[in-house]
């Protein structure tokens, strides 16, 4: 080790607080950016590999029922690769220990021969056999429905089939890439509880359906180079007259959109947020390495004047900084993975995968730490220069004393009642104005970025007043297998307990707006209903008209449409045709997407007369289980969701890993703002220490030095705090617009509360360091400090 | 350089030393720095008094204990050995906040590199001190004392080295201190700059009646003092009574 490394060794040493504190800043940056971008190649990877191996189609069609020989007219289409038909329908369960109804998805599995998409993975037992074979029916069962409910292969399940109930036997616990989100039709969020998807022999599903040598649902893939829009067009051609609710592609496939969600909000906070942290630790690799080369002025005079060339001593520092960024990369990729591996943790809950494990995106890592590097040298870079281009002879030299002039803010009358303490405070700040400006700027970002978890945290606690004591207000709500007449609301009243029951019609459609198409359901409601209120972002209540619809915000920003503006409805269900209808207003919803009709105007668009597809109820507290008691003995109820269960699988699921991305934030911006404020302090107290010490030498007790030390971080910080708030707001709305997307969304809730500990924790961070720096003060040597300059 | 102190034809006499208050006392007075065989003797047991309003010299050559006896005295350090009072308060076992209530209260300082706070005019250099002191005169009566009423409103930057120095002892003698200390004032000064500057310390010393204490190495400034003590390795080898002062003026080195 040459001798110029080994002095390097020890300034580290002597310097270690500081470089800790810089190098943790970096290593919080880093970490985030390695978490998020590892977790977007895990997630992808892993995505990829699992569609690739397992088949996943690439267009999807549901239809109400099709001989199987249209089989071979779909395999004829133009660039249709392969084709698989079968039965997707769903039933009520009986699930042993759970009190409500819950939901069944049934897929068929081939009559001869394996499926040759979208091929499900077990994970325990078998695929189920035909029952020929077996005495009893058997059904392979999701692994997201399976763990809730504990449901192992030989385990028994009752179904209702087409009004009859049977038992069926568990053959195997599997997972599709079909539905590695899986959440009921139409609903953003996941429920295992009461949502389940499973997999039966086509024989003994078709037969149950009368469906036997037809299908109802298809999937196929796609011939390279062929246009997925043509394909969607011609499948919905063929199949129109078989009842089809019109095809779509991967992008619009639930699961696929939700994982691909996930990955864009990872995306989101991948760059823009770690590089605001980088940004500061670059700041601060600057304000150490300017302070330390002004410290070590004389010994780089020697160094030169003993015959080191320019290239030697610049390397030096150079290698410095390069040391604190070596720290920061260790400690920013050792955090990155063990944050890496919880977030993984975490996605178990959404989402399933035959495996998915933790990959370090190695690539981001090394580009990190080139722009860390990068980053470093360039706040390095000038006070080296300056440092290296001074004579020998200059350098020796003590630096001139530094020249002062009055504050600008001394000219105000108000000036004369400035303490001296304070005086000097704002001759240093206005002495150094870039310097000033950047601590200041440091400080206002510590603040901001204290604001943005608890954005999450306080979006999360309001999405959860507002979707479900707001907007939904119903106790349970049902849903019917088929539109009926509008006077089975009547039976749904008779349940014992119901006390308010508000009816719905649900219909499938596609909204187009030029050329950006989405495809949910229409929903038809009361014109001002009591228990589903469709709310706009004041909020108050629409009052929904006869004419046209009201869309989610978040709807219209994708079809870049506003109120006014017109919109083409395709309706996919029965009769297909097309209407325009104008966009009356915008809802507030935080979940999916969605549009508002008012049912009646709806039912007189659907031509069918009055229909209903369900409905929301207000069930007494006293009577709900005898409530759900009666429902499962209600075969033409077809599905069944509590709001509470809802509520609780939201707070589990999508609250948990905010939850966490929120102390993972929250985490992050404290160590910035403490490593900022307390790097600040420490330059100060370097800068000062002759000063300070000759306060204490004149009588000054250490409390009063203190307070000169700190009167200039006091001032800054003052200017900072208000600043920080703005910007901090300002990350908020960057940060949510990013990560919001189509299926979840937050709202940005700025509460007084999350601003008074922003500026607490800034506050705290200022006062701990104004300690610790003055315990450093009570280390300065009084007699030393006052030694000639010579 | 225009300055406030009247020439003076001689020093006016004073009372015997014995008819005046004694300020400090020190009885075997040693300081040493380290343990063991690294243990280094700065001051190795010293016994002296210092009177009230007497001018002292403490003369010797670098590395003697002349600074580490100002330390002593100005409360900046405390013995090893030995007992060191001040007005009969032992200084040897004072707390820190007693020492800082001493400097605060009783020492004014003078250093060789001045020290004065490079944010502040001369006058709030000096208003600093005042703000922190019980009876403290105004920035303005020192500055004149020194012979700087026309540049209060400079910052050090702006003010020669000889003029720094004058603010460093107006700044000392603010809150009427009861000892002056200087170390090495007149160390970075040139001949004509240092005069004035002793100039406003013996000012300081005959007006106010304030014991002073200057350190030096240059013998010639000895002869402005009513004693001079010379130490050698941290001894006190020699205690010289001048019979008569010498005028500053008359100095030359």
């Amino acid at each position: 080790m040459s001798l110029l490394d080994r002095k390097l060794l020890r300034d580290l040493r002597a310097l270690k607080s500081q470089a800790l504190a810089v190098a943790l800043v970096m290593a919080c940056g880093l970490a985030m950016m390695v978490t998020t971008r590892s977790l977007i190649l895990s997630l992808s990877t892993t995505r990829d590999n699992y569609y690739e191996r397992h088949r996943f189609a690439e267009v999807f069609a549901r239809l109400k029922r099709a001989p199987n020989s249209v089989r071979d007219e779909l395999v004829k289409i133009p660039g249709v690769a392969t084709v698989q038909t079968g039965i997707a329908i769903q039933v009520t369960l009986d699930v042993p220990g759970l009190m409500e109804p819950a939901v069944g998805m049934i897929n068929s599995l081939p009559e001869r021969g394996a499926p040759v998409l979208n091929i499900p993975y077990l994970r325990a037992g078998r695929l189920p056999q035909s029952q020929s074979r077996t005495t009893r029916g058997e059904l392979a069962v999701s692994e997201a429905f399976a763990e809730p409910h504990g449901l192992k292969p030989g385990a028994k399940l009752s179904a209702v089939l087409n009004g009859r109930k049977q038992e069926f036997l568990i053959s195997g616990v599997a997972l599709s890439p079909e539905f590695v989100f899986e959440a009921p039709p139409g609903a953003a969020l996941p429920d295992n509880k009461t949502y389940g998807v499973f997999w039966a022999p086509y024989k003994e599903l078709a037969t149950a359906f009368q469906l036997y040598g037809a299908f109802n649902n298809v999937a196929l893939t796609l011939a390279p180079g062929a246009s997925e829009g043509e394909v969607i067009a011609a499948v919905d051609r063929l199949l129109a007259p078989y009842g089809g609710r019109g095809a779509y592609g991967r992008t619009n496939h639930p699961s696929h959109r939700r994982v691909d969600d996930e990955i864009r909000v990872l995306q989101g906070l991948s760059v823009a947020f770690p590089l605001v942290f980088l940004s500061v630790a670059a700041f601060m690799v600057n304000s150490v390495m300017s302070r330390q080369i002004t410290l070590q002025r004389e010994q780089i005079a020697m160094l030169k004047a003993c015959g080191f060339s320019n290239r030697q001593v610049g390397a030096h520092y150079f290698k410095f900084s390069l040391a604190i960024v070596v720290g920061g990369v260790v400690f920013g990729a050792a955090g990155g993975v063990f944050l890496g591996g919880k977030l993984v943790e975490m996605y178990h809950l959404f989402f399933r995968f035959p495996q998915l494990d933790f990959m370090l995106d190695t690539r981001v890592l090394v580009a990190a730490t080139a722009v860390s590097s990068l980053a470093a040298f360039g706040g390095v870079a000038g006070a080296v220069r300056r440092a290296v281009n001074l004579p020998p002879a200059e350098a020796m030299r003590p630096e001139a004393p530094a020249s002062f002039r009055p504050a600008l803010l001394e000219n105000f009358r108000a000036a004369r009642w400035f303490s001296a303490s304070f005086r000097m405070a704002l001759r240093n700040i206005q002495r150094r104005p870039v310097r000033s400006g950047l601590t200041c700027l440091a400080l206002a970002l510590a603040t901001g970025i204290l604001i943005v978890p608890n954005t999450f945290r306080d979006g999360i606690a309001y999405v959860l007043d507002f979707q479900w004591d707001v907007v939904q207000r119903q106790t349970v709500t049902l849903s019917l297998v088929e539109p009926q007449q509008a006077r089975a609301i009547a039976d749904f009243r008779h349940l014992p307990g119901v006390v308010l029951a508000e009816p719905f019609r649900y219909v499938p459609v596609e909204l187009r707006a030029g050329p950006i198409m989405r495809r949910l359901m229409l929903q038809g409601l009361p014109e001002r209903g009591t228990l589903s209120r469709v709310i706009d972002a004041r909020p108050a209540q629409f009052t929904l008209p006869a004419r046209g619809v009201v869309i989610s915000a978040k709807l219209a920003e994708v079809l870049r449409v506003k109120p006014g503006d017109e919109v083409i409805a395709r309706v996919l269900e029965g009769e297909e045709r097309e209407i325009s209808v104008p966009i009356v207003g915008l809802a507030e919803d935080f979940a999916g997407v969605a549009a508002y009709m008012q049912l009646d105007a709806l039912n007189r668009l659907m031509r069918e007369g009055d229909r209903i597809t369900g409905a929301h109820l207000s069930v007494a507290a006293g009577q709900w289980e005898e409530f759900l008691r009666a429902v499962k003995n209600t075969p033409r109820a077809a599905g069944c969701m509590i709001k509470a269960s809802m509520r609780d699988g939201f707070r589990k699921t999508t609250a948990q890993s905010i939850g966490l991305l929120q102390k993972m934030y929250m985490m992050f911006a404290v160590i910035v703002a403490f490593g900022i404020i307390y790097n600040s302090a420490r330059i100060s107290l370097s800068e000062r220490a002759r000063e300070l010490a000759t306060l204490r030498v004149l009588g000054f007790t250490r409390g009063e030095v203190g307070a000169v030390l700190v009167g200039e971080l006091v001032l800054l910080t003052v200017v900072a705090l208000p600043v920080g708030l703005v910007i901090g707001s300002g990350f908020a709305r960057g940060i949510l617009t990013a990560v919001n997307t189509e299926t979840v969304r937050l709202p940005l809730v700025l509460t007084a509360a999350n601003y008074a500990f922003a500026v607490a924790v800034v506050a705290v961070a200022s006062a701990l360091s104004a300690l610790f720096a003055a315990r450093k003060l009570a280390d300065i040597d009084l007699v030393s400090a006052l030694k000639a300059l010579d | 350089m225009t300055t406030a102190v009247e020439p003076i034809a001689s020093p006016p006499a004073q009372p015997p030393i014995e008819a005046r208050e004694r300020m400090f006392h020190a009885r075997g007075l040693a300081r040493i720095y380290g343990e063991g065989e690294a243990a280094v003797t700065a001051l190795a047991g010293v016994d002296f008094e210092m009177f009230a309003g007497e001018l002292i010299v403490l003369l010797g050559a670098s590395g003697s204990g002349k600074s580490t006896l100002l330390n002593q005295l100005g409360g900046l350090d405390s013995p090893t050995r030995g007992i060191l009072h001040y007005r009969g308060w032992d200084l040897g076992t004072a707390d820190e906040a007693g020492l800082t209530q001493f400097r605060r209260n009783a020492v004014g300082f003078v250093f060789q590199a001045y020290n004065l706070i490079p944010s502040l005019t001369a006058r709030e250099n000096v208003a600093l001190i005042a703000e922190i002191s019980r009876d403290p005169m105004s920035p303005e009566e020192a500055l004149h004392l020194v012979g700087l009423g026309e540049r209060m409103d400079h910052f050090p930057a702006q003010l020669s080295g000889g003029e720094q120095q004058r603010v460093a002892i107006a700044r000392a003698i603010a809150k009427r201190p009861e000892v002056l200390l200087c170390d090495e004032p007149t160390g970075a000064l040139d001949v004509r700059t240092g005069i004035t500057v002793l100039e406003a310390i013996e000012h300081i010393n005959r007006e106010l009646g304030t014991l002073a204490v200057i350190i030096t190495h240059n013998a010639i400034i000895a002869d402005m003092a009513g004693r001079v003590f010379t130490l050698s390795d941290g001894r006190l080898v020699g205690v010289r009574e001048n019979t008569s002062r010498a005028t500053v003026r008359s100095l030359a080195w």
